[in-house]
């Protein structure tokens, strides 16, 4: 008895030795389309934000773009980069992320780690699960005093108006090249 | 477990290597199993695929292998006897005399012909083991038993058997299939009853074809790949 718990220990501990390796580095030309993608969407959508609504008390950049960024634009075949993962992993999670923030606000602690996991949660229910959603959801909760002056309308600007301008960029750069193609799938 | 029908033989398919299903250790083993795939055949492959995959070679070969399994499971059951059996099959009854029996045979070319009883139901198959093991030297279900006991002299070897008929020879009850079987099912039957032929038959034991070993090796899986 005492054995078998010793095995199933030793045996949990090697999970955390890894099992497989690292993917392949990607080519020069991969690197240089992720870095212009990358580039030009958060670069509209910050010279928006920042040259034409500034001071309209709305803000069209949020921190969670620039993971939006990596998968758009460098991870363009994962199933987490598609449309369908982009719009719903944020919207759903600025709605959650509202909806935490408002009810649970005097204790801030329980407020973003709620939002967080049912973020996630709600994207795998709903298949859009996109990384970047559960910092949307957390910064709705963690935003300061502009972002929860937005109220709901968080969901739709920024969250939802920013992710459809990224998602406009990596429509028309990631068809550029011949190695490329964008999306995998819409629904 | 998953068989292959290769061709002459059926292979029994385990993890790692596909070995005859009968077994024989005499039998080279032969190793095409498509799970001798290296790991560096799968992180070749995915350098091959530009831009950034987004899984790690591990779990793609995972992948890989439920993908394979799924496909020879789909081969070997989406192929069922109805679609490779000779549809008008010769056929005896069971009063047949055997002159008729083997003339048949002969002129045919085949090597064994189901026995029909009067209500034209499946009652047996005779093959050729059939009427050599009445013949030539006892027990042996050889032809050289017959051409040995014929070099001897003593007459005709086919005497025992002269005046009978198809009932007393046949083996009965019919190994049979119907015509929804899986060819994979009845590779196996045929390694396993040492068999080379079975009826077809539908629910009321009504011949509906016939199913050869020269049928299966037709339609094997791995001549449609290759």
């Amino acid at each position: 008895m005492k054995e078998d718990n010793f095995n199933i220990f030793k045996n949990y501990l090697s999970k955390m030795k890894g099992v497989s390796k690292s993917p392949p580095k990607v080519s020069l030309s991969e690197i240089l389309w992720s870095w212009i993608g990358s580039f030009t969407g958060i670069a509209l959508v910050a010279y928006i934000s920042y040259g034409m609504i500034d001071g309209t008390g709305l803000t069209l950049i949020i921190g969670s773009f620039g993971a939006s960024a990596v998968l758009l634009y460098g991870a363009v075949k994962s199933p987490l980069a598609q449309p369908r993962n982009l719009l719903g992993g944020h919207i759903f999670s600025a709605v959650i992320g509202v909806t935490c923030y408002q009810l649970l606000h005097p204790h801030l602690w329980v407020a973003s780690s709620i939002a967080v996991a049912t973020a996630i949660a709600f994207m795998h229910l709903t298949k859009t699960l996109h990384p970047p959603g559960g910092a949307t959801a957390l910064i709705a909760v963690i935003g300061g005093e502009g972002i929860h002056r937005l109220g709901y309308l968080y969901a739709l600007i920024p969250a939802g108006a920013g992710a459809v301008i990224m998602l406009g960029v990596a429509l028309v750069v990631n068809n550029i090249p011949g190695s490329r193609r964008y999306p995998e799938f819409w629904i | 477990m998953i068989y292959i029908i290769g061709d002459y033989q059926i292979f029994f398919y385990n993890e790692g290597e596909v070995v005859p299903v009968n077994n024989s250790e005499k039998r080279k083993k032969i190793n095409y199993s498509p799970f001798t795939i290296s790991d560096e055949d799968i992180y070749e492959a995915m350098k091959d695929v530009p831009g950034y995959l987004d899984i790690t070679p591990d779990d793609l070969m995972e992948v890989y292998r439920h993908a394979y399994r799924h496909a020879l499971d789909r081969l070997a059951t989406s192929l069922k006897a109805v679609d490779i059996m000779t549809e008008d099959a010769c056929f005896v009854n069971k009063s047949t005399p055997l002159d008729q029996v083997a003339g048949l045979m002969a002129g045919k070319g085949i090597s064994g012909v189901p026995v029909l009883d009067v209500n034209d139901k499946i009652a047996g198959v005779i093959s050729e083991k059939d009427f050599l093991s009445r013949m030539g030297e006892k027990g042996k279900k050889h032809f050289m038993g017959v051409i040995a006991e014929c070099l001897r002299g003593e007459g005709c070897v086919a005497l025992p058997i002269r005046e009978k008929k198809a009932e007393d020879i046949m083996s009965a009850p019919a190994v049979t299939v119907y015509e929804h079987t899986p060819v994979i099912e009845i590779a196996k039957l045929f390694a396993e009853k040492n068999i080379n032929r079975v009826p077809v038959v539908d629910a009321e034991g009504n011949l509906k074809g016939i199913v050869s070993r020269a049928d299966i090796v037709r339609s094997s899986p791995i001549r449609i790949m290759a």
